[in-house]
């Protein structure tokens, strides 16, 4: 149609702040349902227990609407982008609606800052797409600061039936400060090794801490894949060394690399390389492998701190 | 010793002469070049199927996968069939995670890769 561009409604990113399971599947199920009286593709990647109350709530509509367990999707948060990245694409031409609730309460420090990181760049990732995208938060559960986060992050709020503009939403883009601080100091006794071009020395620690930690053998060898991506990094983009630092931390085995390297993409392995790419698998590797991965980089230097929780998380997709 | 050692051949299954490479060891950003070598060299010769044994690699990182893309690409421009024969869990993660095994057919076996 010579005039779709036209009509295209631009694309939206609202943050929804509830109090009650009774607003939530009301206002989940009716944004769900409008999209698909609308004609619109709907997924919707909730926690479990939020996928039955909207599904109570949308009884017979709600086979038409895709569903994931956001639990395990969003488990490390930057999976999420390419993920509804695939579903839009998958409908590509129309509009699509997505829930996404990335956010809840029992979610470790490092993982809301990542989770709140993600809801900062789907503004980035979806800036051109034809998208309705609700993120629901539990103000009941959640801590003001994370809500503050949410209300910087989302161009649109949603609260007690009323609809606006986000007054803190950051523009130009910005991730909130809140994840771009220094990451945590890694304990005093944690091993420390620097490398400039043996991989395989690299890969040999991480194996032997994995293997010590408790890691099944297939996970210590995402760990291993993970970290030697992320070493590649420094043989390819600097000219120094770069050093790998392992340290447990309750329940998890923790590996940063640290170089004088320099990421300026902020959506860097947030996007499916096609597979016949000749390049941009190696934070993608890492990000799909990894229980959650954190990454700060300026004009001094890239450290990248790769997350394996000891017991396995539930399976993934 | 070498962190990664190849071996070339030509082998017949069936009448049908095809190039066998074993990669063993370890593949990375250290050494994918000398890889690239060996793959190019044995793709200018043009066979009709080129089979790469990866029984032997324990590891493999994105830069040895896109030599072997690249391999592959000039492989299908050439009208020829690059298969990839028995990969352990590892690298078969990696070629999965990066979906690699729907671009470049991955067999169990050599023998397998033969039969495809």
């Amino acid at each position: 149609m010579a005039d779709s561009a036209v009509l295209a409604r631009p694309f939206r990113h609202v943050g929804f702040l509830y109090r009650t399971e009774a607003d939530y599947a009301a206002t989940v199920a009716g944004f769900l349902h409008d999209g698909l009286a609308a004609g619109d593709p709907c997924f919707a990647a909730i926690p479990p227990a939020r996928i039955s109350l909207v599904r109570d709530a949308l009884s017979a509509d709600a086979d038409q609407v895709e569903f994931a367990d956001m639990t395990q999707l969003g488990l490390n948060p930057a999976r999420i982008i390419p993920r509804v990245a695939a579903f839009a694409g998958k409908h590509a031409g129309r509009r699509v609606r997505y829930v996404g609730e990335p956010i809840w309460a029992a979610r470790s420090a490092a993982e809301l800052r990542e989770a709140t990181r993600h809801e900062a760049l789907i503004n980035l990732a979806f800036a051109d797409a034809d998208a309705d995208i609700l993120c629901p938060y539990d103000t009941a559960g959640l801590a003001p600061a994370v809500i503050d986060d949410a209300m910087r992050t989302h161009p649109m709020l949603l609260s007690d039936g009323g609809h606006g503009a986000s007054p803190m939403y950051a523009v130009p883009f910005r991730i909130p400060s809140s994840c771009s601080r220094p990451l945590p100091v890694p304990p005093h006794d944690a091993m420390s090794h620097t490398y400039r071009t043996d991989l395989s020395e690299v890969r040999a620690l991480v194996l032997k801490h994995a293997r010590d930690a408790g890691l099944t053998d297939a996970r210590a060898n995402d760990l291993v894949l993970a970290v030697s991506e992320v070493a590649a990094n420094t043989l390819r983009h600097t000219q120094s060394q770069g050093t790998l630092t392992i340290w447990q931390d309750p329940g998890e085995l923790v590996c940063e690399i640290h170089d004088e390297g320099t990421i300026t993409d902020p959506l860097v392995g947030r996007r499916r390389p096609a597979p016949d790419a000749l390049g941009g698998h190696g934070l993608w590797l890492v990000y799909q492998v990894c229980d959650l991965v954190e990454l700060r980089s300026d004009e001094i230097g890239t450290t990248i701190r790769m997350h394996m929780a000891i017991q396995p998380p539930p399976a993934g997709e | 010793m070498d962190l990664l050692t190849t071996a070339v051949a030509t082998v017949e299954s069936g009448g049908e002469p095809y190039t066998l490479v074993e990669v063993a060891g370890e593949a990375d950003v250290t050494n994918c070049d000398a890889l690239r070598e060996v793959l190019e060299a044995e793709v200018a010769k043009q066979p009709r199927t080129m089979i790469i044994d990866l029984s032997g690699l324990r590891f493999m990182d994105s830069s040895a996968l896109h030599v072997i893309l690249r391999a592959n690409r000039t492989m299908d421009r050439q009208g020829g069939v690059l298969a990839l024969a028995s990969p352990r869990e590892p690298v078969a993660k990696m070629l999965r995670l990066t979906a690699a095994d729907q671009l470049i057919p991955v067999y169990a076996s050599v023998r397998e890769a033969t039969a495809g």
